[in-house]
């Protein structure tokens, strides 16, 4: 099969109004390196093929809006959501305590998602709030992996990405054998469905 | 819960199907579930079935009571007993009787077992030819095994969708339609058909089966679309009369960057508005998806080049504030039920109805909170009536659409003119080619008429002296003379002789004026220039009917000749065309003219005889009333030969009087001339007067200056 990518994820990029959402996804889309195409839709949407251990990944990346007034709204951006990216300032530690509601947000709206804790704007120390150990406390204790990022200065948004792109693929995988192991009660399911069908 | 409540349906049907004896024949109901064939010989059997089918069918009419109920405490019960009835009808109309048998039948199974199934049920045909068209077009390297097979797959989608729409609830039936597409793809992905076909054109033919099989059941009312047993078309009511509350939000308590002065930005307002308005109007999931993109790519415009989600949001609350689309509500549920939701969860258009998704419920659960904004405040604009708000962003979208509109006009305009210059260009070219075959004709005539005096010419000398010698001698010496100059000559000779001519004529109309009453006046006056206009043509020299009438009007020519010269030149010019065949004319003419002559005198005495009572009464006396003048006229008149005849010209005695005091020579002449004429006979003396008179009541009828000069042309020409 001629395809262009083995796997589609949908990342969601939540957080604060004015943490640099936007930009994240700016430069992480802007950013072209082999084997990877780009296609700008919008700056709120964007799509990007990256290819990890052989396998082409398509990453469709939504921005959402952060506003105060809009949390309760986005419920629906959950749908389908293979990974979801929670941004925090680090030079706003207001965006930093908003960083645990978001995660309930997102616990109330997916069972099971990949989540990466992300400090943008690490890129001017002495304007600095939130600091490393605090932020890394906190997310080892939510059993998420820290990111402290830059966007400005292009400083570890693509690592960011590649590891929750890896870690969306790995569940992924993980989920396709899990429904190995229990394809046989499926394919009893189908049989018998199919049966009915010949029915009709 | 599904599969149960799907079994025994499905039982049904392989019953109804096929013939149960095994062969390929289908069942027919009449003869439950048999074929003819197999009808009759196994009636044993039949019977059994009939135990059989009735067994199964309890379980489809425990599942209807249960879904009564669930409906009737989602809703209040009326309005899902109208919505019921409506759906019934429409299933009738589009001939699906099975569900109203399928409705009934909870009474009584056994009489409807045999009915089952709905022979009369098929997709329309449209489906198919429009199915057909559109594979052939946009997937033409597919084999069209593939399009058979999405055609059957749109087929049995359809008909399980239907049959389902009745015993499902609506959540159900949507899940029941996802699985209808990933059973499609699966198709797709094993079919060999599709082993080279890139995941692009899978995409498309998936959207393709999805758009065909969804626009039929789009306009099946409630299946689909805001379906029986939801609360779609109330909320979508609602959520209409809300918007229309809340049209005092501006963009300032939504914090987005709109300048409702720019133009630009309200067009793209407006484009975007009328696109989510056009929503509702799309069919199918797929066609309200692209046009929710192609809204939300207007709004994303309007936002500005650096945009990002936080900006894109409340501008498309704003704009969703301000379309107010009909039946948005219902259309978001369609379209999240049944659009393929592996496409809604990904993709562009995922990601903006998405976001109008948001927008809408963002709108739904608005408050004072949510719009950064002082309780209190808050009541008081939503107490407000609706019509006072947001009348600014109201008029310039109104302004936008007035622009749009007079855009149109102008490019209707623009249409308009260029086919007005396209005209005028053709009408150009008409005027060009009329005016060069006008001179062409012209060109032509001209060479007809350089070259055809030539032949004119010859001819007329020898008519001429044909006629001649036919008439009398004296009539020679008088067109010898007259001929042989160029008619100029004459014209030349006669001016001098006018002059003193037409003085007398006006001074006797001054002197009837004051005598006479109105009306004779102006018979008077027309007999006057009527008397003096017949005149004229008679005057014309060359002219061959000159010597009808010299024929016929012996006594006046002489007169008239003095008058004529321009009377004389212009009917030269009138008549230059006609000349020639005057020309021809006139020797035919000349010859006949004795004979017209005694016609003139029988025909015209019966029309002369009525009409010259009247004229003559008022000549007659004021012709010899007015000027004792004639008097001294008369004798010299009557010094030429015959006093009878001028004795009724004093009677049109100015005309006479002048002829005798100006051209005498001619005069002489003429009348010795027409004394040789008319001397053959002298009776019908009295005739000739009322041909003179003819010509008056000629002149009448017509007007004065053409009908004289006319008239005379004509009669000879008739005759």
């Amino acid at each position: 099969m001629a395809r262009e990518f083995d796997h589609l994820f949908k990342l969601l990029i939540i957080g604060d109004s004015g943490v640099g959402k936007s930009c994240l996804l700016l430069r992480f889309a802007d950013n072209t390196f082999s084997g990877s195409y780009i296609t700008t839709i919008g700056v709120d949407f964007k799509i990007r093929t990256l290819e990890i251990n052989g396998e082409r990944v398509k990453l469709q990346i939504w921005d959402t809006a952060g506003q105060e007034r809009f949390r309760t709204i986005t419920s629906t951006y959950y749908r389908g959501t293979h990974g979801v990216i929670v941004v925090y300032d680090v030079t706003n530690g207001e965006s930093f305590a908003n960083v645990k509601r978001w995660l309930h947000e997102i616990e109330q709206n997916c069972d099971v998602v990949n989540k990466v804790l992300v400090g943008n704007k690490n890129d001017c120390p002495s304007r600095k709030v939130v600091v490393t150990e605090d932020a890394q406390r906190f997310a080892s204790q939510m059993n998420i992996p820290l990111f402290e990022t830059s966007a400005k200065e292009n400083i570890n948004v693509e690592e960011m990405f590649l590891t929750i792109t890896k870690m969306v693929l790995r569940s992924k995988l993980e989920m396709k054998e899990r429904q190995n192991v229990t394809a046989n009660d499926t394919v009893n399911l189908k049989r018998s469905h199919k049966t009915k069908k010949k029915c009709c | 819960m599904i599969f149960a409540s799907k079994m025994p349906s499905l039982r049904i049907d392989q019953s109804d199907l096929k013939c149960k004896n095994g062969c390929d024949y289908f069942g027919n109901p009449q003869w439950q579930g048999y074929c003819s064939k197999c009808h009759r010989e196994l009636l044993q059997r039949q019977r059994r079935a009939e135990k059989a089918s009735s067994a199964t069918l309890p379980k489809p009419e425990q599942k209807k009571p249960e879904r009564g109920i669930k409906l009737a405490s989602h809703s209040s019960f009326s309005k899902f007993e109208e919505k019921r009835l409506r759906q019934s009808e429409t299933l009738k109309k589009a001939n699906l009787l099975k569900f109203s048998v399928f409705k009934k039948s909870s009474t009584d199974e056994h009489d409807h077992t045999p009915e089952r199934k709905p022979p009369e049920f098929k997709i329309p045909a449209l489906i198919n030819e429009g199915m057909k068209r559109e594979f052939r077009v946009r997937f033409t390297n597919l084999p069209p095994q593939v399009d058979r097979d999405a055609r059957v797959f749109v087929h049995s989608f359809i008909m399980d969708v239907i049959k389902c729409s009745n015993v499902m609830t609506v959540d159900e039936l949507s899940e029941r339609v996802q699985r209808h597409y990933q059973h499609f793809m699966k198709y797709m992905d094993t079919s060999p058909h599709f082993a080279n076909a890139e995941s692009e054109i899978k995409e498309l033919l998936i959207d393709f089966v999805e758009k065909h099989a969804m626009t039929y059941l789009h306009d099946l009312p409630g299946v689909v679309f805001s379906p029986i047993g939801t609360e779609d078309e109330r909320l979508d009511r609602a959520m209409s009369e809300r918007i229309q509350q809340l049209s005092w939000v501006g963009e300032k308590h939504l914090e987005c960057k709109l300048d409702r002065t720019d133009s630009a930005c309200s067009q793209l307002l407006y484009k975007a508005i009328s696109e989510l308005l056009a929503v509702d109007g799309a069919a199918g999931p797929g066609g309200k998806l692209s046009r929710v993109r192609r809204a939300c790519r207007h709004v994303l415009a309007l936002c500005g080049a650096s945009a990002s989600a936080d900006d894109l949001l409340p501008a498309l609350i704003f704009t969703v504030l301000k379309a107010n689309p009909p039946r948005l509500v219902s259309n978001i549920n369609f379209v999240t039920r049944f659009c393929n939701a592996q496409r809604l969860m990904t993709g562009e258009g995922g990601y903006y109805f998405t976001n109008l998704c948001c927008a809408v419920s963002f709108i739904e659960n608005l408050t004072a909170e949510s719009l950064n904004m002082d309780k209190k405040e808050f009541d008081c604009y939503m107490a407000m009536p609706a019509s006072i708000g947001g009348s600014t962003w109201a008029a310039a979208l109104s302004l936008c659409g007035a622009a749009r509109e007079a855009a149109e006009q102008r490019a209707a305009a623009r249409a308009l003119l260029a086919d007005v210059a396209t005209l005028r260009a053709e009408a150009d070219l008409l005027a060009a080619n009329a005016d060069s075959f006008e001179k062409e004709i012209a060109f032509k005539v001209n060479d007809v008429l350089a070259n055809t005096p030539l032949e004119i010419k010859p001819r007329r000398e020898p008519l001429r002296l044909s006629s001649l010698r036919n008439s009398s001698i004296p009539l020679i010496d008088l067109e010898t003379p007259v001929d042989t100059p160029a008619p100029m000559k004459p014209s030349e000779d006669i001016p001098q002789i006018k002059l003193p001519e037409i003085m007398p004529v006006e001074e006797p109309v001054t002197v009837t004026f004051d005598r006479t009453t109105d009306e004779k006046i102006t018979q008077n006056i027309i007999d006057f220039q009527s008397l003096e206009k017949p005149s004229p043509p008679k005057s014309p020299q060359n002219q061959p009917w000159e010597l009808k009438q010299t024929g016929s009007f012996e006594l006046l020519t002489p007169s008239p000749l003095g008058f004529t010269p321009f009377d004389s030149r212009s009917i030269d010019e009138l008549m230059t065309p006609d000349d020639f065949g005057s020309d021809h004319l006139a020797p035919g003419l000349s010859n006949i003219n004795y004979d017209i002559d005694l016609s003139d005198f029988s025909g015209d005495n019966s029309l002369a005889e009525d009409t010259p009572k009247e004229p003559k009464d008022p000549f007659s006396p004021d012709g010899i009333k007015k000027e004792p003048v004639f008097d001294p006229f008369q004798p010299q008149t009557s010094q030429s030969s015959y006093k009878n005849v001028l004795e009724k010209f004093d009677e049109f005695s100015l005309i006479d009087s002048k002829s005798n005091e100006t051209s005498e020579a001619f005069e002489v002449v003429h009348r010795t001339q027409d004394s040789c004429t008319p001397a053959a006979a002298e009776e019908p003396g009295d005739p000739f007067s009322p041909v003179q008179k003819e010509a008056s009541i000629l002149d009448d009828s017509g007007s004065p200056t053409s009908a004289c000069l006319l008239p005379s042309p004509l009669q000879p020409q008739t005759r």
